[in-house]
């Protein structure tokens, strides 16, 4: 089982963006490596962990999968708050879901800290139909203030880079900056909680 | 077991597609069991029936053998009386005069509301008179600021609960059953349900009782007082005893406030430690909020994945969860939900997992747990065992008997009521053999016993388990029952060859 003891840092991922541009293929791309055909609707939130190796550090990832769709999303609001980062989707494709990228931030700013790590992803980048050039989205990225990287979840472009790259950065921004968060064993294990677990499988299970 | 009663019919057509026989009628209980013999009682003639002709009217007295069969066999087809009278009163004063007439005529009564027990309490053993509380179903009053509603016995919890709802409130108990079963019978039997855990059991929210005595004398305890500390609390001997002591006539239930805002999560664990951890963490940070805490193995979930078709929403894991959250506001159960899975997911005990208020996909949630006892149905012949242990041996059961049993069983698995330290334990076989049974009874009593646990935890004793109650109860408790049972129905006429041993 994993204990505390077993990772260094543990960030909150939390992806939003348009319903349809690919948020929970990304997902499914990097916990699991595979991309599901055919993936319906998210509805509510789904949340798993990943743990990762950056500088022979292990950190966890915990990622939170919200849905797309206004009428799926009535609770997801209080999962930005405490998040770490936060993947704005949209789809290349589809102009009307990088026009939405204003009300989205418009939420973020609302909702989730100021100090939150924001990540512009123009995915589908596999299709021919591209409606968005590249620059315009680094443009938009570049003018308030976030990374940007285009992905492909059906052919594993960039997804493994995406999620490493936020890992990277969390870890740098939480060696320099003391306020944000640290999940370390010492600080926020929680008494007699996790003493009688053993058992090793669950990290080696989830990487 | 709670069955969900919308698919008893699918379940129903299941058993008899799959019976080789030209009736899909059990066996008589007589024949299944020829050690229990039929206790010193008048038989039916036609006088008794011309008096509750006299008495109900042609018809309310069901003697057709055709019309009592359904009467006569329980939902899970697995006893079958003969009874041929069926009586349907729908007053206390025709339950007194009936009752009055059956004792002093030694006539023996097997009180039945819904029929929905999984223990055979509710149907004949043999030709017992069935005393059916389905036309006492009248709603008297309902307090819509104490919550607290009276009815007569025959009322169905669902609708029940469908009336409170659109005044705001709600029953207090809510199982599988609920679409046929009765609140008399649920009364009668403490029937225990999803929502225990937050409601508390019928001995705290059933106000008062009235009822009749074997003799037909009433006995109104009917308050509707949170607060009645006069004399002794006659109203528990009511609550579970099976319809052995009295017949519950009305009840007075305290019905809690409908939440206005509802989530449910489903969440995937890699040990039972693990689940522990997980219910520990869900009381204290969802406390007041938390209204479900129920738990599955992956054999239990494999039973609808595979059998049913459904679909889980997340990965594959040793165990999972399903905690649910209702309250008064929704901004403040999502942060404390929010909270609670940050929690549970930060310290490693929660691996995976989806969290929602739609309704849609909360029923898709509900419905791996709740159908879990549908599926198991596919695996052939099942020993069913529904157990209370202390909490942290809730799961014990389950690889002790995989072990013991090997490769005689084709699934062990358990899934049930975290929350209230209660299991459903099943054993999978391809078919009934003596031989296995042997192995798993009364060792699976015995295991229960050495651990302090209850053989019946919400089911019942009913017919089945007579024999066995002398794992969970003392010798002088016992004869303490007997004695009750002796003083408030000397002829022995409720419910007979239920409950206490012979």
């Amino acid at each position: 089982m994993c204990t505390m003891e077993d990772f260094k840092f543990l960030f909150k991922v939390v992806l939003v963006g348009n319903a349809g541009v690919g948020k929970t293929c990304l997902v499914r791309r990097f916990t699991q490596g595979l991309f599901p055909p055919g993936q319906g609707a998210t509805i509510g939130v789904d949340f798993m962990i990943k743990t990762v190796e950056v500088d022979n550090d292990k950190v966890k990832l915990q990622i939170w999968d919200t849905a797309g769709q206004e009428r799926f999303r009535s609770i997801t609001q209080s999962y930005y708050r405490s998040a770490h980062a936060l993947i704005l989707v949209y789809d290349i494709s589809c102009q009307p879901t990088f026009d939405c990228l204003p009300d989205w931030l418009r939420e973020i700013e609302e909702y989730a800290s100021s100090k939150v790590l924001r990540i512009l992803v123009g995915n589908k980048i596999d299709r021919e139909d591209r409606e968005i050039p590249t620059f315009v989205g680094e443009d938009f990225a570049a003018r308030h203030n976030m990374y940007f990287l285009e992905t492909s979840a059906k052919e594993a472009e960039n997804v493994e880079k995406l999620f490493m790259k936020i890992a990277e950065d969390l870890m740098q921004v939480q060696a320099k900056n003391k306020d944000l968060p640290r999940y370390e064993s010492s600080t926020t294990n929680i008494s007699g909680r996790t003493s009688s677990v053993s058992d090793s499988s669950c990290c080696s299970k989830l990487t | 077991m709670l069955v969900n009663f919308k698919r008893v019919t699918t379940l129903v057509s299941f058993i008899r597609r799959c019976s080789t026989l030209s009736k899909s009628l059990p066996e008589l209980t007589k024949d299944r069991y020829p050690n229990i013999k039929r206790g010193d009682y008048a038989e039916l003639n036609q006088n008794h029936l011309d008096y509750f002709h006299g008495l109900l009217g042609q018809n309310r007295v069901l003697s057709d053998p055709s019309d009592c069969e359904m009467y006569n066999i329980d939902f899970i087809k697995g006893v079958r009386g003969y009874s041929q009278c069926v009586l349907k009163p729908q007053t206390t004063e025709e339950v007194s005069k009936i009752l009055s007439f059956c004792n002093q005529h030694r006539l023996a009564v097997c009180p039945q509301g819904g029929n929905t027990g999984l223990v055979g309490g509710s149907v004949p053993v043999f030709d017992e008179i069935v005393l059916s509380t389905s036309l006492m179903n009248n709603i008297i009053s309902i307090d819509n600021i104490s919550g607290v509603v009276v009815c007569e016995a025959g009322c169905i919890l669902e609708s029940l609960d469908d009336v409170l709802r659109e005044k705001g409130l709600m029953m207090p108990l809510d199982l599988g059953a609920k679409g046929s079963c009765n609140i008399g019978g649920n009364v009668s039997t403490n029937a225990g349900g999803l929502r225990l855990l937050r409601y508390g059991n019928l001995h705290g929210s059933v106000l008062g009782i009235e009822a009749v005595k074997a003799n037909g004398d009433v006995i109104d305890c009917l308050s509707t007082l949170k607060k009645d500390n006069t004399g002794y609390h006659l109203k528990h001997l009511f609550i579970g005893s099976e319809g052995t002591l009295g017949i519950v006539t009305k009840v007075a239930v305290h019905g809690p406030s409908k939440p206005k805002s509802l989530n449910l999560a489903l969440l995937g664990l890699h040990s039972f430690e693990n689940i522990l951890q997980t219910y520990e963490r869900a009381k204290n940070d969802l406390s007041e909020i938390l209204s479900s805490c129920e738990m599955m193995d992956e054999r239990s979930l494999d039973v609808v994945t595979s059998h049913l078709k459904l679909k889980s929403p997340i990965g594959d894991f040793p165990f999972y969860m399903v905690v649910e959250t209702s309250g008064s506001n929704e901004k403040h159960d999502e942060e404390k939900l929010n909270a609670f899975l940050e929690g549970v997911m930060s310290e490693g005990i929660v691996a995976d997992g989806t969290v929602t208020n739609e309704p849609g996909k909360m029923r898709a949630i509900w419905d791996l747990r709740e159908r879990i006892t549908e599926g198991l149905l596919h695996d052939g012949y099942l020993f069913k065992y529904d157990i209370s242990l202390p909490i942290k041996e809730f799961y014990s059961l389950v690889p002790k008997m995989k072990e013991r049993l090997g490769s005689d069983a084709s699934r062990v698995s358990g899934y049930g009521h975290i929350g209230d330290g209660n299991i459903h334990l099943n054993i999978s076989v391809p078919e009934f053999s003596p031989d296995i049974l042997k192995k798993v009874e009364p060792y699976v009593y015995e295991l229960t016993s050495t651990y302090k646990g209850s053989i019946s935890a919400e089911h019942g004793v009913g017919f089945r388990k007579p024999p066995y109650i002398h794992y969970s109860k003392s010798e002088n408790a016992i004869s303490l029952m007997k004695d009750l049972k002796k003083m408030m129905d000397p002829n022995g006429i409720l419910n007979p060859y239920k409950v206490l041993p012979s």
